[in-house]
C-alpha cells in the first residue's frame, strides 16, 4: 500500500512520453491516467496534490496559476502500479471557457471542497454537473472534503458530502493535506475503482483539445 | 544642499565604442532646479477631447452625494492624519509574499499610516485591489475615489495628479479599469504612474483586454472573482518596485555567463524556435540566460517582467498556463509551458495553440538534454552563486578583459578599511554602485551591493533616488538631459546619458567630481570589455 515510487518533481527525465519502460497505459499491469483536480481556490487542491507526491504540506504555499502537471505512482496490492498523470487547476473562473482544457480526456476528476466553506461545497456540486454534461461517460468522480483537520470550524457536515456523492455516482472522502489524513487512501481508492485495463484507453497521450479560450 | 547642473546641448554626440570621455567641463553650465514646486497642485491634462466615456455619470456607483470638492476635504484630512512613521519598516529580507494586514480597512489607523497604497476599482466604483486591507470593506474608500476621477472627466478633463502635503494621488484610467496610488515615498508622479502601468499590465497578463469587454455587458460587473487567488502576483510586483530597477529602466538584465555557455542556450532554444514556438526564453530567477523569438516576433522588456512575475509567483514545477503579454498582443491569450529545472533557472515556451502541452514537453526534454550536455545549468548556478560586477573590482583604465567579468578581487571582506574621500568604500573614488543599460539591447547592468549599501533599506533608497534621477533625465517638460551631478547628504549621484546608453552611479558623498567623472568613463570602458558576458548579443528582442 501506499506510494511505491515517487517521481522527482524537479529535475526529472523520467516523464518523456512516450516512455519506453513503462509501455504506456495499455499494459495491464502499469495503468497510466490522467487526474484532474476541480475546485474553488483556496479549498487545498495544490495542498493535496503536494502531500500525495512529495509528502509535504506548506500552509504558505503559493497560489497555482493556469494548470500545474504533476505524476506520482502507486502500488496496488495486487501489484499493478497506477501512474497519475495530475493536472491541478486553477482560476476556474477566469478560465471558465479554458477548463474543458484540463477535463476532457481526463479519466478521473477529483473535486475538491473546504468543510468550512459552504460557497465551495456549491461550486464543487457545480463542477459535478459540468463533468457529468461534458466529461468523458466513464470517468471516475471522487468528492472530497479538505481541511477535515479544522472540525471547529465545519460548516459543511459529513452526510451532506455523502449523500451528494451516493445520488451521484461518486466516491466520498474527507482529508486533511495538513495532517496527511485520508491522502494516500484518496488516491488509492481511486486506483482500485478504474476500469481495468481490459477496456481501458490511453488517456495519458489523448491530444488536448483544440479549441481556443473565448475570454 | 543640492547641487543640479545640466547641459543639453552637447557639441559632439558620443557614438558608442569611441566614446568621448566625460568631461568635467560638462558640468559647468548654469545649474538649474530641477526640484517640482511643492504644496498643492493639480496637474490636469487639457486635452478637450480626452474624456473616454461620458457614460459613466448615470453609472456612478457611489453613494457618497457629495461634491467634489468636499471629497477633496475628506481627502485632504484624512491625509494629513497621517504620519509618515511606518510602524512597522519593510525588510526584504524578511520578506514574505501575499498579502498582509487583510484586516485592515479605512477606518484603521494602521492602514492610514502606510506610505503606499495601491488601489485597483472599475469604474462604477467597485472595488478590484488594494494593497493593504480588505477589498470589500474598502467599497466607501473606492466610491470616493470614483467620485473623484467621473467628476473631472464629467468636466471634460482627467485628473492625473493630486498633492496634499507630502502625500501624493496618482490617478490613471485604462478604460473601465481605474488604477490609484496614493504614496508618501516623494517617488517621482512619473515613477508612479509607471507602476501603475505595471499593476495593470499584470491584471491584462492574467485576464487579456478583453475583460473591458465584461463592463460593457454589465457596468456593475465584480471583477475581483477573475482575480481570484493571484494577490500574490500583485503583492510580489509591488515589492519589485522597491528592488528591481527593471520595473523603471524598462530593460531587462541577463545572467552573467561565459560567452560560449549563453550561445550553447541560445542555439537549443532556437531550435524550439523553429518547431512553432513563439519565443521560447530560459530564466534564473528575474535574470535572462537566452531567449528566442519566432521570426518577427518580439517581446517587450515589460512583458518579460511580468511573465517572470507571474512564473515566480506561482507553485510549479511543471505547468501550462493561459497568459497574456500586454505590448504584444493584450487582446489574445498565448499558452506558456513552464518548467523549472530547479529552485531558481526555468524555461518557458510560449505558443498560441492551446492543444501544444506534449509538443513543448518534448520540445523541454530535449532543451534539457542539450543544457545538461553543456553545462548550462551548472553554469547558472554558479553565476548565481559569484554574482555580478563588483564596484571593488573596478579595473585602471587601460584594460584587457581576459578573467571572469575582469575580476581582479580584492580583500573585500577587511571590514576596516580607512575611509578616505578619494578612496570610501567600496570602489575607486568612492564608486559605490552603478546601473549601466544599454539603449540598443533593452538590457542594463547593475553592480552588485556592496558596503556601505548593504542593507534592503539603503538598496531601497538607492533605487529611489536612482528613479528620481531617471525620471529628471527623461523630463519631457525640462529635457533631455545629458549629464546630471547631484549631491545630496546620502550620495554623490552622477547620470550619463547618450544615444548608446544611459549610465547612473552613485558615490560617496564627500567624493571629487573630476574623480568620479573619470571612474564613470572607467566604468563604461569596463562593461564594454566583458559586454559579451553581461549582455545577451545579436538577440536583440526588438531586432530579430
Amino acid at each position: 500500500m501506499g506510494c511505491g515510487s515517487s517521481f522527482p518533481d524537479r529535475g526529472s527525465r523520467h516523464m518523456g512520453r512516450p516512455h519506453p519502460e513503462d509501455g504506456g497505459g495499455h499494459d495491464a499491469r502499469n495503468i497510466r491516467v490522467k487526474l484532474v483536480l476541480l475546485g474553488d481556490s483556496g479549498v487545498g487542491k495544490s495542498c493535496i496534490v503536494l502531500r500525495f507526491v512529495r509528502g509535504q504540506f506548506d500552509a504558505t504555499s503559493k497560489v497555482t496559476v493556469g494548470a500545474s502537471f504533476l505524476s506520482q505512482t502507486i502500488a496496488l496490492q495486487d501489484s499493478t502500479t497506477v501512474k497519475f498523470e495530475i493536472w491541478d487547476t486553477a482560476g476556474q473562473e477566469r478560465y471558465a471557457a479554458l477548463a474543458p482544457l484540463y477535463y476532457r480526456g481526463a479519466a478521473v476528476a477529483v473535486i475538491v471542497y473546504d468543510i468550512t466553506s459552504p460557497e465551495s461545497f456549491s461550486k464543487a456540486q457545480y463542477w459535478v454537473k459540468e463533468l457529468q454534461k461534458h466529461g468523458s461517460p466513464d470517468i471516475v468522480m471522487a468528492l472530497v472534503g479538505n481541511k477535515a483537520d479544522l472540525q471547529e470550524k465545519r460548516e459543511v457536515a459529513v452526510q451532506d458530502g455523502t449523500e451528494y456523492a451516493e445520488k451521484n455516482g461518486m466516491f466520498f472522502i474527507e482529508t486533511s493535506a495538513k495532517t496527511a489524513d485520508n491522502i494516500n487512501e484518496l488516491f488509492e481508492e481511486i486506483a482500485k475503482r478504474l476500469p481495468r485495463p481490459s477496456d481501458i484507453v490511453d488517456y495519458a497521450t489523448s491530444k488536448l483539445p483544440p479549441d481556443v479560450l473565448a475570454a | 544642499m543640492s547641487e543640479t547642473s545640466s547641459s543639453a546641448h552637447d557639441p559632439e554626440p558620443p557614438i558608442r565604442l569611441n566614446l568621448p570621455p566625460l568631461s568635467p567641463s560638462l558640468f559647468d553650465a548654469e545649474p538649474s532646479e530641477l526640484q517640482q514646486p511643492n504644496g498643492s497642485a493639480v496637474r490636469h491634462s487639457s486635452d478637450p477631447s480626452s474624456p473616454t466615456s461620458s457614460g459613466y455619470a448615470g453609472e456612478r456607483g457611489s453613494s457618497t452625494a457629495t461634491t467634489v470638492s468636499q471629497v477633496e476635504d475628506i481627502l485632504h484630512n484624512e491625509i494629513q492624519e497621517i504620519t509618515i512613521h511606518d510602524p512597522q519598516p519593510l525588510s526584504h529580507s524578511s520578506w514574505l509574499p501575499g498579502k498582509r494586514h487583510s484586516d485592515e480597512d479605512d477606518a484603521s489607523i494602521s492602514w492610514r499610516r502606510r506610505k503606499k497604497h495601491f488601489f485597483v476599482l472599475s469604474h462604477s466604483g467597485k472595488p478590484i485591489y488594494s494593497r493593504y486591507g480588505d477589498e470589500h470593506k474598502l467599497a466607501g474608500f473606492s466610491a470616493t475615489l470614483q467620485a473623484i476621477i467621473s467628476f473631472v472627466e464629467n468636466g471634460g478633463d482627467n485628473v492625473k495628479l493630486v498633492r496634499a502635503g507630502k502625500h501624493q494621488v496618482v490617478f490613471l484610467v485604462k478604460g473601465p479599469i481605474y488604477l490609484v496610488c496614493i504614496s508618501c515615498t516623494e517617488e517621482p508622479y512619473e515613477s508612479l504612474r509607471g507602476q501603475l502601468e505595471l499593476i495593470h499590465g499584470q491584471i491584462i497578463v492574467i485576464l487579456t483586454k478583453s475583460v473591458n469587454r465584461c463592463f460593457e455587458k454589465n457596468p456593475k460587473f465584480d471583477m475581483t472573482p477573475l482575480l481570484g487567488g493571484t494577490e500574490l502576483l500583485f503583492s510580489s510586483l509591488v515589492h519589485s518596485f522597491s528592488w528591481n530597477p527593471a520595473t523603471f529602466l524598462h530593460a531587462y538584465t541577463c545572467l552573467p555567463l561565459a560567452y560560449a555557455t549563453r550561445q550553447a542556450a541560445g542555439a537549443i532554444l532556437q531550435d524550439s524556435a523553429d518547431s512553432g514556438v513563439l519565443f521560447a526564453i530560459l530564466m534564473c530567477r528575474h535574470k535572462v540566460i537566452s531567449l528566442v523569438g519566432a521570426q518577427k516576433a518580439s517581446l517587450h522588456p515589460d512583458d518579460m517582467l511580468l511573465l517572470a512575475n507571474f512564473v515566480m509567483s506561482s507553485e510549479t514545477s511543471e505547468a501550462f498556463s493561459p497568459v497574456c503579454l500586454p505590448r504584444y498582443n493584450a487582446l489574445a491569450f498565448l499558452y506558456a509551458y513552464i518548467h523549472f529545472f530547479d529552485d531558481d533557472t526555468y524555461l518557458m515556451l510560449l505558443t498560441t495553440s492551446s492543444d501544444a502541452f506534449y509538443h513543448l514537453k518534448d520540445c523541454r526534454i530535449s532543451i534539457e538534454n542539450v543544457l545538461l550536455k553543456s553545462n548550462v545549468l551548472s553554469e547558472a548556478q554558479r553565476s548565481l552563486i559569484d554574482g555580478g560586477m563588483r564596484v571593488e573590482d573596478l579595473p585602471p583604465l587601460p584594460h584587457s578583459g581576459s578573467s571572469h567579468l575582469g575580476q581582479h578581487r580584492l580583500p573585500s571582506d577587511s571590514p576596516e578599511r580607512l575611509r578616505e574621500p578619494d578612496c570610501g568604500i567600496g570602489g575607486a573614488a568612492g564608486l559605490w554602485h552603478f546601473i549601466y543599460r544599454s539603449i540598443y539591447l533593452d538590457q542594463y547592468i547593475s553592480s552588485e551591493f556592496s558596503s556601505p549599501i548593504n542593507t534592503p533599506k539603503q538598496q531601497k533608497r538607492l533605487y529611489r533616488a536612482y528613479q528620481k534621477l531617471f525620471a529628471s533625465m527623461h523630463d519631457k517638460g525640462l529635457g533631455p538631459h545629458k549629464t546630471q551631478f547631484r549631491k545630496d547628504e546620502n550620495y554623490v549621484l552622477l547620470c550619463w546619458v547618450t544615444p548608446d546608453f544611459e549610465l547612473y552611479a552613485a558615490f560617496d558623498p564627500l567624493a571629487d567630481k573630476a574623480l568620479a567623472i573619470k571612474t564613470c568613463n572607467r566604468v563604461c570602458q569596463w562593461v564594454k570589455d566583458v559586454e559579451n558576458e553581461i549582455f545577451l548579443l545579436g538577440a536583440s528582442p526588438f531586432s530579430w
